[in-house]
Formats: structure tokens, sequence, C-alpha cells
């Protein structure tokens, strides 16, 4: 959940560190206007952060601390750069444009994806939801349409064939909710 | 044809309340979205009106006037509003007025560039362009996948349930003496949780899976309840 927070938020705080920033804004005001909320995962962050360099810590050390909590790669270049600029003086405005040109053209790229990846969720989600009850229905009445057939077929019981059906209806569940799981674990985070 | 069956029709009690539940959602999503997708339209006419040197005031009072969507109302209540406050608070209200996180971001980066003395013009031009792009893709989103999520819940919810019913009526009817109730009873459960998944992974396709969790219940006491009704009409 947090790395698709982060996706999500992580373009919003770059325009706008670009905008305060660019407008002569320090990166300590910035990162405080950013922590007093809207951006999520990252407001907060930013505000524990803030905390923590109000209570006499070292910019430097909480941008390391919070590079490593960082679980996307565009967040984890924004603390990175963050913290060039605070011990190497760069010019972080510059650097911030280029890095959100290229998480839009990133992000572009991962929603043409995940629409093309869930293309295939479709039919393969009901191939087994389909496929499986099928076949378990069948099995189920078996024991009662072959009756009188035991020579050929052996004996069924019913609560046995009973337990394998229930057993195979939950596993069809279960498969089915694991492909769904793709739309979850793919979101690109619009 | 429902006695035996409590827990169907205690969901067939629960998806009403429920579908009612699920229609504000709906209504408020499409008043969000409409407020969205005219959002950079408007970014970049604030922008030229800027460049042609225009407060952002005059700016704004003049795209009220201009648009007669779900925005412009919201921005000619706004600048009303504003005669009593000030320009500051007013942005403000109508951030918190639209509902929109779209809305509510543009608004405090335009009230911190006010502050800040920043470019406006170029600010409202790039943020027109970022919103432009935001918009496209999440329409893109929706018009390519909204069939693939309907495709899964009528099949899931419809199709299979009618489906195996149908078999199962024809195959073991119940007037010929077929003892099926452990059997229809484990379908009927299944069906009613295979719709909650079906209705959990389209609501997930679409980014809006808390607002199709309203709807769950009553796709989930149709699919039950056309596994039940097919089996004893189809079986006799």
């Amino acid at each position: 959940m947090r790395s698709l927070d982060e996706s999500k938020e992580i373009l919003y705080v770059i325009r706008t560190l670009d905008v305060l920033m660019g407008s002569g804004v320090g990166l300590e005001a910035a990162i405080h206007s950013i922590a007093q909320g809207g951006y999520g995962v990252i407001s907060k962050d930013f505000s524990d952060l803030m905390v923590n360099i109000n209570k006499g810590r070292q910019m430097e050390k909480e941008l390391r601390s919070l590079l490593k909590k960082a679980e996307t790669d565009g967040y984890k270049r924004v603390i990175n750069t963050m913290l060039n600029n605070v011990t190497q003086n760069t010019d972080i405005i510059e650097t911030l444009r280029k890095q959100g040109e290229r998480m839009e053209e990133t992000r572009t790229e991962n929603v043409k994806e995940y629409i093309e990846e869930l293309g295939g969720v479709p039919e393969t989600l009901l191939s087994i939801g389909m496929i499986g009850p099928i076949i378990l229905a069948i099995l189920g009445i078996a024991p009662q349409l072959m009756e009188g057939a035991e020579e050929l077929f052996g004996e069924m019981n019913q609560s046995a064939i009973m337990r394998i059906v229930n057993v195979g209806l939950i596993l069809t569940l279960v498969g089915m909710a694991l492909i769904g799981m793709k739309a979850h674990t793919k979101d690109p985070g619009l | 044809m429902f006695r035996n069956e409590p827990f169907l029709l205690f969901l067939i009690t629960i998806s009403i309340a429920c579908a009612v539940g699920g229609i504000p959602p709906i209504i408020e999503r499409q008043r969000r979205r409409s407020i969205e997708n005219d959002l950079p339209a408007m970014l970049e006419a604030l922008s030229d009106s800027l460049g042609a040197g225009l407060g952002l005031q005059q700016a704004m009072m003049a795209e009220a006037e201009r648009n007669s969507g779900t925005l412009g109302k919201l921005l000619r209540e706004t600048l009303l509003e504003s005669h009593a406050s000030t320009f500051d608070s007013a942005l403000a209200s109508f951030a918190s007025k639209s509902r929109s996180p779209q809305v509510q971001r543009v608004m405090h980066l335009v009230s911190t560039a006010i502050e800040q003395d920043a470019p406006l013009q170029d600010i409202l031009a790039n943020m027109s362009r970022d919103y432009e792009r935001l918009n496209d893709l999440m329409n893109r989103r929706e018009s390519d996948l909204m069939g693939r999520a309907i495709l899964i819940i009528m099949f899931v919810s419809i199709g299979l349930p009618f489906l195996i019913a149908f078999i199962v009526g024809l195959f073991a009817p119940r007037s010929q003496g077929f003892q099926l109730e452990e059997f229809n009873s484990s379908f009927t459960l299944f069906f009613g949780a295979a719709s909650l998944v079906a209705i959990g992974v389209s609501g997930r396709m679409l980014g809006r899976l808390r607002s199709y969790f309203w709807w769950a219940p009553l796709w989930m006491a149709v699919s039950m309840s056309i596994y039940h009704v097919g089996v004893l009409v189809i079986g006799g």
C-alpha cells in the first residue's frame, strides 16, 4: 500500500517543490509546506522529518533515514536529489524538473502496460471460474447419476464426493482471487 | 421458493439497502470527474488571461462567466462569496467545495505561488498540461477497462449460475428424486463468493473498489437467486 501511495503522490510533490523552490523558497520551508498535508504518505514522512529537525537533528541524517524508508524508485530519487542539494549545494530545481518529466513518461507507459496486462484477466478469470464449477458440478451429481453402475465405475460415496467438490470450489475461488490480484499489484497509481 | 434459504433472504434485504447507499458515490464521482475534466481548460484560460495582463481574480471572473459546466457554476458561487471574504479564503472554499483532490492540489499550489510571488502564468500553463495528461490517462483507463469489468461481473454473477443451474436441473432434476440439498447449498454459497470476487476484481481494475463494494450484496443475491430459482424451475 505504501509504494502505491508513494507512486501516486510523488509527481505532485515534485511539481509543488518546483513551484516553491523556483519562486525562492528554501528546501526546509518547501518540505514544511508539503508536510502540512494533501500528499498522503509523503506528507506524513515530511511531517515526521520536520518534527525531528525541530528537535535538533540534522537534515542530512533525517533525509538518509527517509531514503531507507522509501519504497519506490521515484521517491528515492527525489530524496536523493534533496540530499545532494543539502550536502553539495546542487541545482535542485533543474534536477526535479527533469525527474518530473521522466516520471510522467514512466507513468504514461505504466498505465498503457496496465491496460494491456489486464486485457487477459477477464478471459483467465472466466476460464477458471467457469471450467472449475462445471467439472465440479458434474462430479457432484455423478454418484446419483451413476447409481446402479457400480460394477463399471466402482462405488461412489456421495458425502466423500461432496467433500472433494467443496474443496474444489474453495480452490476455484482462491484461483479467481489470485488472478484478480493482478489488478491490484500492477496498479499504476493514478 | 426462498423459505428454506434464510441467508439468501437476509442478503436480498441487505442488498436493497446497500444498492441505495451505492447511488450517491456514483453521482458524486460523475460530478467530480466533470469538474476534473474541465480543470485543464480552466487553467489554460487563466494562464492566457494573466498573460494578457488581467489579475487572477479578474481572470477567474471571466472564466466563471465563460464556463457553463459544474466547474463554472462552482467558480461563480465562490467568487460571489469572495465579496464577503478574502480572495485566499475564497480559493480555499472553492477547493473544499469541489471535493476533488486535483482541484484542491491546484488551489493549494496557486495560493502558495501567490504567497511566494511566483510566476503564476507559467505555473498555471504547466499545471494545465500536467492535469490534461493525467485526465487523459484516467479517461483512457476508464474507457478501456469498463467493458472488461462489466464482462467479468455479468459472466460470473449471471452466466455462470445460470449455466450450472441448467446442467444440474437438466441432468439431476429434483422431480425425479435426486437428493441435492448439500450440493445446491455449496454451489449457492460458491456463486455468492464468486460474485464478491468478481466485484472486487472489477472495482480494483477501475480504481474504485470501495464504491463497487456497495453493489456486492446485490450481485451476490442476484447470482445466488439465479442458481436457486434456476435449479427449481428447470429441475421441477
